[in-house]
């Protein structure tokens, strides 16, 4: 049998079951931190900033923000794409590597669900307000109405994107929530307090953990695990749609949806790094995400990375050999010199040469270079979406269309205003939730230990 | 401890498999079985069955053939409209959106049916035989009348195991 520590261990420390429940648990029951308040403080400013930008887009209109005739989609949409993206990587997380039979996912897969979430609620804000008129959303709904009836059009990518972004949000919080059962029941049963063994208890929906709940519960993972890997899949194709199927030079290419799901995976992923890293050290976690658990998601992330890049090279190597003018000049002119040449290579930097830092154990180990290539990653997958929309959209046809685009304050506070609500919402989680997913882990905890039929086993050989 | 049950607590998941196999050959099924996380053998070996998995697929199927049929009832019957000369029953731009509304309404039904099914759902109040169960111990629960003559024996092998509370 394989003994080897090829991987590492996946818990450190020689935990017994009871310690595993008690030291994930600790943050909750513990006095809440000074830095928390402090940092959820910032948090809900961020958040003010936002719903001021909002009240304003709402009263005077969308004149408020940076667009124009050409540059349709700005910040807003680029937001949009980014925050989806990041909230690809926690069903990507516990599905893919589910499936693949990964067992470090355990430590990481309810921290990276919890930022899907968060993320994909902040994504679906930008194009409710993009509408204009938000109060009439309900429009987009196909629903029997006074008006013809008239349904929407089937064919239109937005509406497709309506549906697969509600779909995605619905799915992957009860995903999220579902997983959560068992540790909430260990909440209510380990709980001192009445108050928290009354609000987890209610959290938790009466979970005993019998072998009858299991059953199901496992039954329950199985179709959900299976059905939102599709999902993951179809969701970000489905994004890359309202760009590839309009003829704009630079959108319109069938490499899109699987450039887009990967740039997707890329960017959720080294947000979960960020997470986790800030997660390790906030909450001293180091025993359940080891050094190998973050060596682990940098080895993704190099190869990801990879893929990023040939999909750069991929699309510049179209523009030229599809002869058509107008796609040479996108990429050979006027992204990579032209006005918005610093967000493209700003792009290329971050996402295809930086990450390969980490072919180097040395830089994998270091966790604070971890952290910051983390970031730069976050920071080129935004750029990478300014420049697939704000690039296209300037320069397309028409010479006398040309114009040039950048945010207004408003815009920028709308951004803002979403990052404030993610930091509350990870600080919220921190505070409220077991970071990691507790049953999970137990069920893994066994691997590190040698089992006694293996001994046996070895034994007899 | 109950009048009526026995609690077999064991520390770890070898000796309540151990254990659970030793009283099953005995011919005695115990009443539920409780667990941190789920023993597979455990799950196996209770007997029971889950036909989710079979209800999701036709979860599936219906919803799938349903939505099919809507897209395509609305878009030629009730209100055919000209969208750049294409034809009405554009057939492929409809399978996006079946697709992520099967697999929607997949979720939404199998979680009604894993609620339903599991008994679990909000406001349930839980019968808890052992506080931890959901922590660090596993547990076993044995009806007595189950046990008939053979209660001895089934003392006996939770004790090698484990503990009788």
């Amino acid at each position: 049998m394989y003994n080897s520590e090829v991987r590492g261990r996946l818990i450190t420390g020689d935990k017994s079951l009871g310690q595993i429940s008690q030291e994930i648990i600790a943050p909750i029951h513990a006095k809440t931190p000074p830095w928390w308040y402090g940092a959820i403080l910032i948090g809900l400013i961020m958040f003010g900033i936002g719903a001021y930008s909002i009240y304003i887009t709402l009263t005077k209109g969308l004149g408020t923000w940076g667009l124009n005739s050409s540059v349709a989609w700005g910040w807003d949409i680029i937001n949009f794409v980014w925050w989806i993206g990041i909230g690809h990587a926690g069903t990507a997380f516990s599905i893919f590597l589910l499936i693949l039979r990964q067992k470090w996912r355990t430590a990481i897969n309810r921290a990276a669900e919890a930022m899907t979430v968060i993320a994909v609620f902040c994504a679906s804000l930008f194009p409710l307000l993009h509408m204009g008129r938000p109060w009439l959303f309900f429009y987009i709904f196909p629903y029997p109405n006074t008006r013809g009836p008239l349904w929407v059009n089937f064919n239109s990518p937005l509406f497709w994107d309506f549906v697969a972004i509600s779909a995605y949000l619905l799915i992957s919080a009860s995903f999220w929530y579902f997983g959560m059962l068992p540790d909430f029941a260990t909440i209510r049963d380990t709980a001192k307090s009445k108050i928290k063994k009354t609000v987890y208890g209610i959290a938790a929906f009466g979970w005993t953990g019998s072998s009858r709940e299991w059953l199901r519960f496992e039954g329950l993972s199985f179709v959900l695990g299976g059905i939102a890997a599709v999902l993951v899949v179809s969701v970000h194709s489905i994004v890359s749609t309202d760009f590839a199927v309009s003829v704009e030079p630079g959108w319109h290419t069938t490499i899109f949806p699987p450039y887009f799901v990967v740039g997707a995976i890329f960017s959720g992923f080294a947000m979960v790094l960020t997470l986790v890293v800030t997660m390790r050290g906030l909450y001293n976690m180091n025993d359940f995400i080891t050094d190998s658990h973050i060596d682990a998601v940098c080895r993704v992330l190099v190869f990801i990375s990879l893929i990023m890049g040939t999909a750069y090279m991929t699309e510049i190597f179209m523009a030229w050999y599809s002869g058509s003018e107008y796609e040479m000049y996108m990429f050979f002119r006027n992204r990579i010199f032209g006005d918005y040449a610093f967000q493209f290579w700003a792009m290329f930097i971050s996402n295809a040469l930086v990450p390969q830092l980490f072919w180097f154990k040395s830089m994998r180990r270091r966790i604070w270079v971890v952290f910051i290539i983390s970031i730069i990653i976050n920071i080129g997958m935004w750029y990478e979406r300014y420049n697939i929309i704000v690039t296209s959209l300037s320069r397309d046809y028409l010479p006398s269309s040309w114009t040039s685009y950048s945010p207004t304050l408003i815009e920028i506070g709308f951004f803002v205003g979403t990052l404030g609500m993610f930091i509350t919402g990870v600080l919220l989680f921190f505070r409220y939730i077991p970071m990691i997913a507790i049953s999970e882990l137990k069920s893994v905890a066994k691997f590190d230990k040698p089992r006694k039929e293996q001994l046996k086993h070895t034994d007899h050989e | 401890m109950s009048k009526d049950y026995i609690l077999g607590v064991f520390k770890d998941e070898e000796s309540l498999v151990a254990a659970f196999e030793k009283v099953k050959e005995k011919g005695i099924i115990p009443l539920e079985v409780y667990t941190p996380y789920p023993v597979h053998e455990i799950l196996h070996g209770m007997g029971n069955k889950t036909r989710i998995t079979t209800a999701a697929f036709f979860y599936g199927l219906f919803a799938a053939m349903g939505i099919l049929a809507f897209l395509t009832w609305a878009a030629t019957l009730s209100w055919p409209m000209n969208y750049g000369g294409k034809p009405v029953n554009s057939f492929p731009s409809f399978i996006v959106v079946t697709i992520v509304a099967t697999i929607l309404s997949i979720t939404i039904l199998t979680l009604f049916t894993f609620s339903i099914r599991a008994k679990i759902f909000p406001g349930k109040v839980p019968e808890i035989f052992h506080e931890r169960a959901t922590d660090d111990r596993f547990v076993m629960v044995i009806d007595k009348k189950s046990m008939g003559e053979n209660s001895a024996v089934i003392n006996s092998i939770i004790s090698e195991y484990g503990e009788i509370e």
